[in-house]
């Protein structure tokens, strides 16, 4: 297929065993979202562009959560303003960001709490798999290679 | 052998169904028979659109070529007028008759006028549709002042959207608190004064006595014995399902249509979903209708599967909702509020009025009943899916509510495997 970005299908796991918990992929991602692309000018824009994704701890361990891009997303299912939406083609969930209204619907519902609301640009922000580039700007930011990037597992 | 699908009714069941039943059969026949004049529209988009932050066209949630799309044959400005079980078939007002393999009836809700004298006068509106919205829209120009009746999510959003547009508005809410269908008394105030702050003044406990006025409202009066001066009214008191055309039939109803686990009606081959649906709560476990939209998609899902030969069983709805007044979010998830004299229920609290943040989980036997949170409400959607599969907490109860709170977690005390962390 012309211009189809190969890489749309892989996922991102990660290998909670090297996760350092030191939120190199959570600026990296910001950087990645900002207007600017690159982090002092990022630091300064009216918008703070936020981590799309989150190291969370829990029982010792440090897990970086990032949207699934579920093939039965429930945000989905309960955006009002259709702006969510399955593209079966590249395998995630996009946003028509102009759509959106910001009523959290989304927010309310996504069981893996993946997707959070930007209270001051009033959209919730998730995970696009950085669906423009190669691959997604958190892999190369892991200074220990806990984010992989690769094909869907078996389940 | 190819089939023939009918769908009454055009919105979030509807199309949801209609999708599903497509997805699984590329070669039956469906039609969606729908009462207004327009294709699929998003219903609670239509308070951005009368406050002038969303346009008409952004209201449809769906391509222009959805129907032609999925070969779905729309029928626009058709009202059936009853359901004939015996015979498979649907009669349309205007006399037509159609037959079906399986029907589905989403005829959804209409708003609830209260009995009151003058109800009936011009510049009484409901909200529920988009011709009331334009009709609402076309008075705003002549109006200063509207009185909303009823302090729920309709009323609220009515009110904000008017408030947009420059109209004095007034809130006439019977309960002594707002939103007294989703939120405790402590989170409605903190709603209330943000209302108030933005210039909504809202009258709580007291109601409407009668709509004043010749012809045209000239002013509501109350039992407080005060009337208010104003030319527009707009009715946000609860809605009642559209079921009447079921009513002489055999199909069971209470409030809604009663559908089993598998969202299909007591006769043959007539499934029901979203607001016209009374299925059952997925906390309480009683029968009962949240209408809501997520429920109605994920209920017309379910139903549209069914319908087409699989068996898919609905795990029941829960009353939830998500809004957003002024800046402030607020999110209700099931049992907002314990029932008095339940002493094995457990709430645990975060109160910051400084903030406006207000976090409350309600507990029972180590499982969660319920949240409300307001200000703060990420992670909502994990709260939702330990109430939904009555995950046992004492893990990691005390952990609920801490700033780092989230999925990882409630992780291993889920059902389902998670294959993301290696
Ligand atoms: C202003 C507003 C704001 C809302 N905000 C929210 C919100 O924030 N969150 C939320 O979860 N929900 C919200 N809702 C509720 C939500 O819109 C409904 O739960 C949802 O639309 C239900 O979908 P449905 O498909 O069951 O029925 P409906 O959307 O009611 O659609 C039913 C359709 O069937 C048609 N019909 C009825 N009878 C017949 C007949 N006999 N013949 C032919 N056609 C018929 C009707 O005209 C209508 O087009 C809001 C609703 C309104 C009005
Ligand atoms: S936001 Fe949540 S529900 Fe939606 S696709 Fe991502 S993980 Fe799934
Ligand atoms: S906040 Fe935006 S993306 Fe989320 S449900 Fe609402 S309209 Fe859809």
């Amino acid at each position: 297929m012309l211009f189809a970005n190969t890489n749309t299908m892989k996922q991102l796991y990660y290998d909670v065993k090297k996760c350092l918990g030191c939120r190199s992929c959570e600026i990296a991602c910001a950087v990645a979202h900002s207007l600017a692309g690159e982090l002092f000018s990022a630091l300064r824009e009216e918008k703070l562009s936020l981590p799309r994704k989150k190291v969370l701890p829990a029982g010792g361990k440090n897990y970086p959560l990032s949207c699934r891009h579920c093939q039965d997303a429930k945000c989905v299912e309960a955006c009002m303003s259709g702006c969510l939406v399955y593209n079966k083609e590249k395998g995630i969930v996009e946003h028509d960001e102009p759509r959106c209204v910001g009523c959290w619907m989304c927010v309310m519902v996504c069981p893996f709490g993946a997707i959070r609301p930007n209270l001051i640009a009033k959209i919730p922000i998730r995970c696009d798999k950085c669906k423009d580039k190669d691959e997604p700007a958190c892999l190369k930011a892991c200074p220990t290679g806990a984010i992989i990037w690769q094909e869907e597992r078996e389940k | 052998m190819t089939k023939q699908f009918i769908i009454i009714g055009n919105s979030a069941a509807g199309i949801a169904a209609a999708e599903t039943i497509r997805q699984r059969d590329k070669e039956s026949k469906i039609i969606m028979i729908s009462d207004e004049d327009c294709p699929a529209y998003c219903r609670c988009m239509l308070s951005y659109y009368l406050a002038g932050e969303v346009k008409e066209k952004t209201l449809s949630y769906r391509p222009a070529n959805f129907y032609q799309g999925n070969n779905v044959e729309l029928l626009l400005n058709k009202k059936v007028a009853r359901v004939d079980p015996k015979k498979n078939r649907v009669i349309c007002e205007d006399k037509t008759q159609l037959g079906y393999d399986a029907l589905l009836i989403a005829t959804g809700a209409r708003p609830k006028f209260p009995e009151v004298k003058g109800v009936k006068r011009t510049g009484v509106f409901g909200f529920r549709t988009i011709k009331d919205a334009q009709a609402i829209s076309a008075q705003l120009p002549v109006t200063k002042t509207a009185c909303i009746l009823g302090g729920g999510l309709i009323g609220l959003k009515a009110a904000y959207a008017l408030k947009k547009r420059n109209i004095e508005v007034k809130v006439i809410i019977k309960s002594p608190q707002v939103l007294s269908q989703m939120l405790d008394g402590q989170a409605a105030e903190l709603v209330r004064k943000k209302l108030e702050e933005h210039g909504i003044e809202v009258l709580l406990g007291q109601d409407v006595l009668e709509i004043i006025g010749e012809g045209d409202v000239k002013a509501v009066k109350l039992d407080s014995g005060k009337a208010i001066g104003c030319t527009m009214v707009i009715v946000g008191k609860g809605v009642s399902p559209n079921i009447e055309l079921i009513k002489d039939s055999e199909v069971r109803f209470n409030q809604g249509i009663l559908a089993d686990r598998f969202l299909k009606t007591n006769a043959g081959n007539i499934y029901a979903a979203g607001d016209a649906c009374e299925s059952f709560d997925l906390v309480s476990g009683e029968p009962g209708i949240n209408a809501l939209w997520p429920v109605a998609v994920e209920q017309g899902k379910i139903a549209g599967a069914n319908m087409s030969g699989a068996d898919l069983t609905y795990d029941g709805s829960l009353g939830m909702n998500s809004l957003e007044f002024f800046g402030l979010p607020v999110v209700s998830l099931a049992v907002y509020k314990v029932k008095q004299g339940d002493s094995a229920c457990e709430e645990l609290k975060i109160i910051n009025p400084r903030e406006n943040k207000y976090k409350k989980l309600i507990l029972k036997n180590n499982r969660l009943l319920g949240a409300v949170l307001v200000g703060e409400i990420k992670n909502s959607g994990v709260y939702l899916r330990l109430i939904r599969e009555k995950i046992d907490l004492s893990g990691f109860k005390d952990k609920l509510l801490e700033e780092n709170f989230g999925y990882p977690v409630i992780k291993d005390a889920l059902i389902e495997r998670d294959t993301t962390y290696v």
